[in-house]
């Protein structure tokens, strides 16, 4: 395989690598869209919060694979704990108060995490076993972003397992049409708000450990990321899981061939595409809902 | 009737009063900072012109605040002895013109939809600006241009390099841009824009015509955040893309939250209120955003109409005063239950 071709795959698989990074953050968010109706803004503000539980879980233990167990599932219980006592207290009031409690918790979190951990960039080393290249047909591929691939790959195929094939994905769907009808048939829609919403922040929460060793964790992971995870989600249509996965990988392939081809514009590329794509059709792509 | 005129003029006399003597009450930091709060005051103002008057959602008013900044600040740059008026008309030229050419495409358009397209234009315009270096200085910004003085030919010259000078011109500027939006809300026109906001089929019903009544109002509601983007430009002699991000979009929508959303001045209290903890919380610590975070997090829970809702309860509990017309508003309005406002909205 010549050197061109070499390097486009190695840009393909950078793109799809974090391209599956983005779909874990927008799916959580497009998750509790869909389902409450809340533009959660925290949203990223948990991604940042779990690269650093798992930071601070390597410190204590040394192992990364604990950090990637217990950081997304505290950074849930977080999130179920933001849902229960602030959220759900303020459904009634609409959008705009749901939406203006979630900037109050994004600013409590972005400045606590800088009171626990301070601002400088703590490193994260990536573990031995995923460290270095694998050779496949005679091509390098750095191990730890086709990890990244195949565990959002899983988690993707385990969602769309839960949602489409389970009872209590049934019951997720039902309530993402009719909050108020599911409700009256007997079933306790807060409490399935709540697991909603714990789901969504541990999807969160996963993304940003799988992240950190790549970028390091630092306080301006959430801008970094939550742009991008914001857009998907828009473009995509808001509810919408194969949409988030559709624009989160388009979204990679722009950000790493955009850098290749037209540096410069590299950055404008992927909020030129929503603004047109909003500007013909203002759901996003498979949105129904505005 | 007379007694409330004779009670208004002298209300207003105070208050011009206040506004002259302020200088030399408080010594020159405490100026500074009352024009900080003045033009964060216009911005939120104009925010809540489409936030709590004609119903648009926004994310991405500061990319109008920059723009007028920007656009002073180039003209004072580029164009040599561009007097000081005519700065401050290219920064509400420079807002109003970006509105215009947006209009087409977000006239049409209501709720998260106008929200998000607002955040995309914004952040497009944050990265133009981080990028395009040899026109806007990308990170650094745009910084040290010359300050004209007021100038009007044959009467009086005003050197504005003087914090006190600058502070009566600031003043000026701002609280006339802010009497003129209070005015607005007045009109015919103010109160067709309110009904669109309540229900804007039965506006067009009535034979208004919607879209472009909400061009009007979003033209020169981005053409104030304009203005107070030219005089932040002007007072701080330095413009940088941090004026455009996404966090400068979101301080007028915690303004207004926290100040009071259905109340043309309730956005003006969420400014001072703002502009009194960030003076008192940068003397104990550096994370100022904890603070405001908390608060906003209180306000929203407990108190959802924000400053202007607990100041009319306390009028009604402790005066024994109605509750005010803009207590209904809000809770109609924007308290209204899901369920109720999906009925209202099939209705219709």
């Amino acid at each position: 395989m010549d050197a061109t071709t070499a390097m486009y795959v190695a840009q393909g698989i950078h793109g799809l690598a974090y391209g599956m990074v983005l779909f874990l953050v927008a799916s959580g968010l497009t998750l509790i869209f869909g389902m409450m109706g809340i533009l959660n803004i925290a949203h990223t503000a948990f991604f940042m919060l779990s690269a650093y539980f798992c930071y601070q879980v390597v410190v204590w233990t040394g192992s990364f694979w604990l950090g990637l167990l217990i950081a997304p599932v505290a950074t849930a219980l977080v999130g179920v704990l933001v849902e229960r006592f602030l959220l759900r207290r303020i459904h009634a009031l609409g959008l705009l108060f749901e939406l203006t409690l979630t900037i109050g918790v994004m600013f409590v979190i972005m400045e606590g995490v800088k009171v626990f951990w301070g601002t400088e960039n703590l490193p994260l080393a990536v573990p031995p076993l995923l460290e270095g290249l694998v050779n496949i047909g005679g091509m390098e591929y750095p191990i730890y972003r086709l990890f990244i691939i195949g565990l959002s790959a899983v988690i993707l195929g385990f969602l769309a397992f839960i949602l489409y094939k389970t009872r209590l994905g049934m019951v997720v769907r039902a309530a993402v049409a009719d909050a108020d009808m599911v409700n009256a048939l007997g079933i306790n829609v807060p409490l399935l708000f709540m697991f909603v919403f714990g789901v969504g922040t541990w999807l969160a929460g996963l993304a940003g450990v799988a992240i950190a060793p790549i970028l390091t964790v630092f306080p301006g992971l959430a801008d970094q990321m939550g742009m991008d995870a914001f857009i998907v989600v828009i473009v995509g249509g808001f509810g919408s899981l194969g949409g988030a996965l559709m624009v989160a990988i388009i979204a990679g392939f722009l950000s790493s061939y955009g850098v290749q081809f037209v540096s410069q514009l590299a950055p404008v590329l992927m909020f030129l595409f929503m603004a047109v794509v909003l500007a013909i059709k203002p759901t996003g792509f498979f949105g129904e809902r505005e | 009737m007379m007694n409330r005129t004779v009670k208004r003029i002298i209300w207003w006399g105070v208050m011009l009063l206040a506004l002259i003597l302020y200088p030399w009450l408080f010594g020159i930091y405490y100026t500074n900072v009352f024009v900080t709060f003045a033009i964060f005051a216009l911005y939120a103002v104009s925010y809540n012109l489409l936030l709590g008057f004609t119903g648009l959602f926004s994310f991405g008013h500061a990319m109008f605040f920059g723009a007028g900044a920007y656009a002073t600040a180039l003209a004072l740059a580029h164009i040599e002895g561009c007097p000081l008026l005519v700065a401050l008309l290219f920064g509400f030229l420079g807002a109003a013109v970006l509105a215009l050419l947006l209009t087409p495409i977000v006239a049409r358009l209501a709720h998260s939809a106008f929200a998000m397209l607002h955040l995309a234009f914004s952040m497009l315009m944050y990265t133009l600006a981080l990028k395009l270096r040899g026109i806007t200085g990308g990170e650094d910004g745009i910084g040290g241009f010359p300050i004209p003085p007021f100038h009007i030919p044959g009467v009086v010259s005003v050197d504005m390099t003087d914090p006190l000078n600058f502070y009566y011109f600031a003043i000026a500027v701002l609280g006339g841009s802010l009497w003129i939006a209070w005015f607005l809300t007045k009109t015919p026109f103010g109160q067709i824009i309110v009904s669109v906001r309540d229900n804007d089929k039965r506006v067009d019903y009535l034979g208004f015509r919607v879209p472009q009544t909400k061009a009007v109002i979003y033209v020169l509601a981005c053409g104030f955040a304009g203005i107070a983007g030219s005089v932040y430009a002007m007072f701080q002699n330095l413009i940088s893309a941090a004026a455009l991000s996404i966090a400068h979009s979101f301080s007028p929508i915690v303004m207004t939250m926290v100040g009071g959303v259905a109340s043309f001045f309730g956005p003006i209290w969420g400014a001072a209120i703002f502009a009194v903890i960030e003076e008192l919380t940068t003397r104990y610590t550096e994370r100022v955003q904890l603070v405001e975070g908390l608060i906003l997090i209180i306000v929203v829970l407990f108190f959802p109409g924000g400053f202007m809702h607990m100041f009319w309860l306390v009028k009604a509990k402790w005066l024994g005063f109605t509750k005010g017309k803009g207590f209904g508003v809000i809770k109609e309005k924007l308290f209204a239950k899901r369920s109720e406002k999906k009925a209202t909205e099939d209705d219709s």
